[in-house]
């Protein structure tokens, strides 16, 4: 066995028991900087890179080389090509080269009673037409339009692929599968009603909203499962309107389904990691219910306080502030990612990974050296 | 004659049914422009009580956003029986989501409840390159200019715009509040900005005061 | 095959059961080649489609 597969092992090893609950030999890191990072670290044009990826081999190999990290550091990421052949208004690249999501809607309030009927034939007859130019029109141009983006995507995505299966063969790192889904309120919220249509829906038609998330819970599910439930791997599940309801909309409207989505899931075999955007301290008795081993990233909140509460049960993560990076000397970043192991790490059950992702890079700032810094002191010194 | 207490009360509770009602009501009077300036008056001081009780924690953002949305309802009812007089504007403010940044749903909140309570609010959009944030300070002349972003890149976004009011001699006449995801003090200081907020209730109360 | 397609009720979501009982040219064909392709290609479809709204 060579070095590099024995380390894989040795990582898959840490992920497995990280996620039954185990305590690994150290503390697994994930490197919080992304593909655009990994492009401007490079000195190259980020649309370009984004376009033409055979740009990215070398991107990811310098990227990988200089940033310790467990686990693949080229996440979920969103390719402009079939966007582009669909027409996106949802998703599209803003002037700076970043893919970015205006607020859009795709589902009209009067439109609700046909989504709860059948929500997969709305999405494809009434909101994808809306959202993607291309998808509406003459059958024949939507036909073209879908088959030339879904071949495209599928090349991207199979080249991506390589990428990754040979930095994984250089680095190590471990293989982990995942598959992206959401809380069926936020899918309701994110690209159907838009945050202002949701705010509204809310307090006008509370039971609609309800019956949607109802009736988009196996659409959902099956979105959130893996290939193989056994596998090693995570669903990720980015949760996003929580913080900005009333407790008792959240009581009401997302926590119902959102439960029933993680419990069927775990019931599954499959681990889920939470992504726990903006601030959901008044809500951590309701996280404590979900199933043990629920990995809980959070953004926001009081280490300390989620540490005592949920620690023993759950998995957490997160915390770690990427503006830090940015304002902060090495020393007080170094300091911060102390602070979070002696708080975090005792007794197992934790994942460093930062408070958001790193997208951008200003080439005089002190994003990298302190990026460095601090994903060295961890590996360093993460013990449990 | 419309009871402006009970719209007020409404306000705050968000209440739409009955304002609407109160509203379309009133209209229907065929009141006087100043009758209607008491009515905008009292819908302001409903979104006053929805300030605070978001401070209080008993709303929380997707509640301002409906009651951003209300209001802009409200005052286009109202429009009609307003126009003719001369509406008193408290002061002028140009926002934007800075450049390579699309996010807008915290400038959108800001905005909506600047504009109700009385300011007169430029709105460039999102991806506002410096230079356009320049060209309408120089053409509006307004005394606050509110920067906003929800990405890290934004901060860079936003002390590249300073940098150009300052070099288009703009800087000493308008106050820079920031807001978004990204912001805090150091990020505020080394922006160069007067002020930053995470909280669009918070920040109007913050222009309030530059504005006295 | 994944979870929750019992449950699609959608015109454009087929099992292969549900599959199946609209070609009866496939009768007497290899199937077990057959079924987990047809499958594997309305999930590729369907995550295609919901990758779109996420």
């Amino acid at each position: 066995m060579t070095d590099v597969v024995a380390l894989t092992n040795e990582r898959n090893q840490m992920f497995r028991d990280l996620f039954s609950g185990k305590t690994p030999k150290r503390v697994p890191i994930s490197n919080p900087a992304t593909q655009d990072f990994a492009i401007q670290y490079a000195g190259l044009d980020l649309a370009e890179c984004q376009w033409d990826l055979t740009k990215l081999e070398p991107v990811y190999d310098k990227f990988c080389q200089d940033f310790i990290t467990d686990t693949y550091p080229g996440g979920s990421i969103r390719i402009p090509s079939h966007y582009q052949l669909l027409g996106s208004t949802p998703i599209i690249m803003s002037s700076s080269g970043f893919m970015q999501h205006p607020e859009v809607v795709g589902l009209l309030a009067e439109e609700y009673d046909q989504f709860i009927a059948s929500p997969y034939d709305c999405i494809i007859e009434t909101i994808l037409p809306r959202l993607y130019t291309e998808l509406n029109g003459e059958p024949g141009k939507v036909a073209m339009a879908l088959a030339k983006a879904m071949r495209v995507h599928s090349d991207d995505m199979a080249y991506l692929g390589t990428i990754r299966a040979k930095m994984n063969a250089k680095y190590g790192f471990a293989t982990m599968g995942a598959a992206l889904t959401e809380a069926p309120f936020d899918f309701m919220a994110d690209f159907l009603r838009s945050f202002k249509g949701i705010s509204g829906d809310v307090r006008r038609y509370p039971d609609k909203v309800s019956a949607a998330c109802e009736a988009v819970l196996p659409l959902m599910v099956k979105k959130g499962t893996l290939p193989n439930p056994s596998m090693l791997g995570y669903t990720f599940i980015p949760l996003h309107m929580a913080p900005y309801l009333r407790d008792k909309d959240f009581a009401a409207l997302y926590w119902p389904t959102f439960k029933k989505l993680i419990e069927t899931l775990a019931e599954m075999g499959q681990t889920v990691q939470l992504f726990v955007e903006n601030d959901w301290m008044r809500y951590l008795d309701y996280l404590y219910e979900l199933p043990e081993n629920t990995i809980m990233r959070f953004e926001y909140g009081d280490p300390k306080l989620v540490k005592e509460k949920l620690g023993k049960k759950h998995i957490v993560s997160g915390f770690y502030p990427i503006t830090l990076l940015q304002t902060g000397t090495k020393q007080q970043c170094v300091d911060k990612a102390k602070e979070l192991l002696d708080i975090l790490a005792p007794g197992g059950r934790y994942w460093w990974q930062a408070d958001k992702s790193i997208i951008n890079l200003e080439a005089s700032g002190p994003v990298v050296e302190n990026l460095r810094a601090v994903l060295e002191y961890v590996h360093e010194n993460g013990t449990y | 004659m419309i009871d402006l207490q009970v719209l007020t009360q409404a306000v705050g509770d968000l209440d739409e049914k009955t304002i609407l009602t109160m509203i379309n009501d009133f209209v229907a009077t065929n009141p006087s422009g100043e009758d209607a300036q008491k009515v905008v008056f009292a819908c302001q001081q409903g979104m006053a009580i929805v300030g605070d009780l978001f401070e209080r924690n008993e709303y929380y953002v997707g509640d301002l956003i409906f009651a951003g949305e209300l209001l802009s309802t409200t005052i286009d009812i109202l429009k009609p029986v307003l126009s003719g007089v001369a509406t008193q504007k408290v002061g002028s403010i140009v926002i934007g989501t800075v450049q390579g940044d699309l996010h807008d749903i915290g400038k959108n909140i800001f905005g909506s409840m600047a504009e109700a309570a009385g300011f007169n609010v430029y709105d460039l959009g999102i991806d506002v390159s410096p230079s356009a944030f320049v060209e309408k300070a120089k053409e509006v002349k307004p005394q606050i200019i509110g920067m906003s972003g929800v990405l890290t890149l934004a901060i860079d976004s936003m002390k590249s715009t300073v940098k150009a009011l300052n070099e288009a001699g703009l800087r000493d006449s308008v106050k820079i509040i920031i807001g978004g995801n990204p912001v805090n003090e150091d990020a505020c200081k080394q922006i160069g900005a007067d002020a930053f907020t995470t909280n669009a209730a918070e920040g109007l109360k913050t222009c309030q005061g530059w504005v006295k | 095959m994944l979870g929750g397609e019992d449950k699609m009720d959608s015109k454009y979501y087929e099992t292969w059961e549900e599959y199946l009982a609209q070609h009866p040219e496939l009768e007497g064909k290899p199937t077990q080649a057959i079924a987990p392709k047809i499958e594997r290609y309305e999930d590729l479809m369907f995550t295609f489609i919901m990758d779109l709204l996420l």
